[in-house]
């Protein structure tokens, strides 16, 4: 499992060649979503107010920024889930161009099925160690805030070797998480057995 | 009588120390599950966690972005007094959460539930949430709990119905079930501190389990042994999955496995469980009856447990 620094925007070479497992950090211009943005844009047909070109890494956050004299200071930040806006996935990967999406836990199979035909990749963070990434940020500027508020706004960061995360989704559709299950599975049948619990046991059914 | 201007700035101060100081016994737990971590990406992963929570009190900052839902236990004396009475005490605590989200130590999380509005504050239809507890005294003490979303939204909160019949093994089967379901990916944060609540109606157990993860000191232990048997082989149990520090990979899944219980129903047994985030933030206060106010350790919800 190899380590990378990225520079955005990324090529198809930049995310073809990582793997899951492997680690990355990443720098360049990103823009920020949540579920109130995609549904903006996807549901409400909104177009986005700005051009994803020369910024195709999403990060699914919603920040604590607050103004200081003027002027935007990041406060907190952490990768939120992705999982909940698989729903839209699939429609950024493409729609976008995304080459990076960053987000916490993992994307579904639509999504995975889409980052393949697009050469994109999901990375998801290791820590949660906001202090340590807040220095690594620098807020740009912030669009759609009045209509989406504060923290579901799309706010542009330039971003600073932010990382480490970890390829859990790369270009071939691979899952590391879905690895990971099957280890987990494992362990868990051996656990219930040391609690005294049979493979095959069944609840009495009450509803 | 307690003044409002004390108890509200008190309410103020707990948050704020709920929301930027990490409790020392989640410290230590972390600090246990550092030593033993033999996956080095887990390792690095708990550490940085770890350090980044340590900076968090010196930067006065959120521990967490997801400054979750604002929760309040309130532990009231039988005799306390407080000025403008219980419904001023709630006013104190909005206007602090309102505060505390101004000044950038809550994240405004709190919106419409179907409109999506944001009122930027944090205050709605029934949030914050209040619990209370009445005991001999004149004191008031007040908890606050961060209950974070993902621990809250990945099925980490959830509850079911086990029958007699199926007793303790089909608690336990429950548990890790849902566990490894929730902690699926790092949806819930684990390391977790898990809460399980056995008995009662379904939102006693729901209610016992969330103040099983919220309130109870990481490390304690239930002072019933047969209650203290379940913590113990589930924290096992769970701490064998591998599933690690954000669900990639590791050896500490649980911090802890917190059990309280209440007396059921012959018909059957209700269980919940509950998923604090591995920040497991919470802050308590308690304030005497001539105004002193003191920062708490423990919570001291379910006594010196």
């Amino acid at each position: 499992m190899a380590e990378f620094y990225l520079n955005g925007p990324l090529t198809d070479g930049d995310v073809t060649k990582l793997k899951i497992g492997d680690t990355v950090y990443v720098s360049g211009e990103v823009f920020t979503c949540r579920s109130r943005l995609q549904k903006y844009i996807f549901d409400e047909n909104h177009t986005l107010p700005f051009s994803t070109e020369g910024r195709n890494i999403l990060i699914h956050n919603g920040p604590i920024v607050i103004k200081e004299n003027g002027k935007w200071r990041l406060v907190s930040f952490m990768p939120t889930s992705s999982i909940r806006f698989e729903k839209w996935g699939a429609k950024s990967v493409d729609e976008w161009n995304l080459k990076m999406i960053i987000g916490k836990t993992t994307m579904g199979a639509e999504t995975a099925k889409m980052m393949k035909e697009k050469k994109c990749v999901h990375v998801s963070p290791r820590s949660v160690s906001p202090n340590l990434w807040v220095d690594s940020i620098e807020v740009q500027d912030v669009y759609l805030y009045d209509e989406l508020g504060k923290i579901e706004a799309a706010w542009f960061f330039k971003i600073k070797d932010l990382g480490p995360f970890i390829v859990d989704i790369d270009c071939e559709g691979n899952n590391y998480f879905d690895n990971l299950d099957g280890k987990i599975a494992q362990s868990k049948e051996k656990a219930l057995e040391k609690l005294g619990i049979d493979k095959d046991y069944k609840f009495t059914k009450l509803y | 009588m307690i003044k409002t201007e004390i108890y509200e700035q008190a309410l103020f101060e707990t948050i704020k120390r709920g929301a930027t100081e990490i409790s020392p016994d989640v410290k230590a737990a972390f600090e246990k599950a550092i030593e033993k971590e033999t996956n080095p990406s887990a390792k690095r992963g708990l550490i940085t966690t770890l350090d980044s929570m340590e900076m968090s009190k010196k930067r006065e900052n959120p521990l967490c972005v997801d400054t979750g839902w604002p929760i309040f236990y309130f532990k009231v004396g039988n005799n306390c007094e407080i000025e403008g009475g219980f419904m001023e005490l709630e006013n104190a605590a909005r206007r602090a959460v309102a505060k505390a989200t101004e000044m950038g130590y809550l994240r405004a999380t709190m919106k419409h539930p179907i409109t999506g509005y944001d009122p930027g504050n944090n205050i709605g239809m029934n949030i914050p949430d209040f619990t209370y507890q009445f005991v001999e005294g004149d004191f008031l003490e007040l908890s606050y709990a961060a209950k974070g979303g993902g621990s809250e939204c990945f099925g980490g909160t959830r509850h079911r119905i086990v029958a007699f019949a199926d007793g303790i093994k089909g608690i336990e089967k429950f548990v890790v079930d849902s566990f490894v379901a929730s902690a699926r990916a790092g949806a819930v944060c684990p390391p977790s501190v898990l809460g399980i609540g056995i008995g009662g109606t379904a939102n006693v157990a729901a209610n016992l389990a969330k103040e099983a993860a919220c309130l109870r000191t990481v490390g304690s232990k239930h002072p019933d042994p047969m209650f203290a048997k379940i913590e113990e082989d589930l924290y096992e149990a769970l701490n064998s999955l591998g599933i690690g520090i954000l669900g990639a990979g590791g050896d500490t899944s649980v911090l802890a496995v917190n059990v309280e219980y209440a007396y059921t129903h012959i018909a059957g047994i209700a269980c919940a469980t509950s998923t604090n985030c591995m920040v497991a933030r919470r802050a308590s206060s308690r304030i005497t009856a001539d105004g002193t106010v003191t920062k708490m350790i423990s919570p001291n919800w379910f006594g010196d447990r």
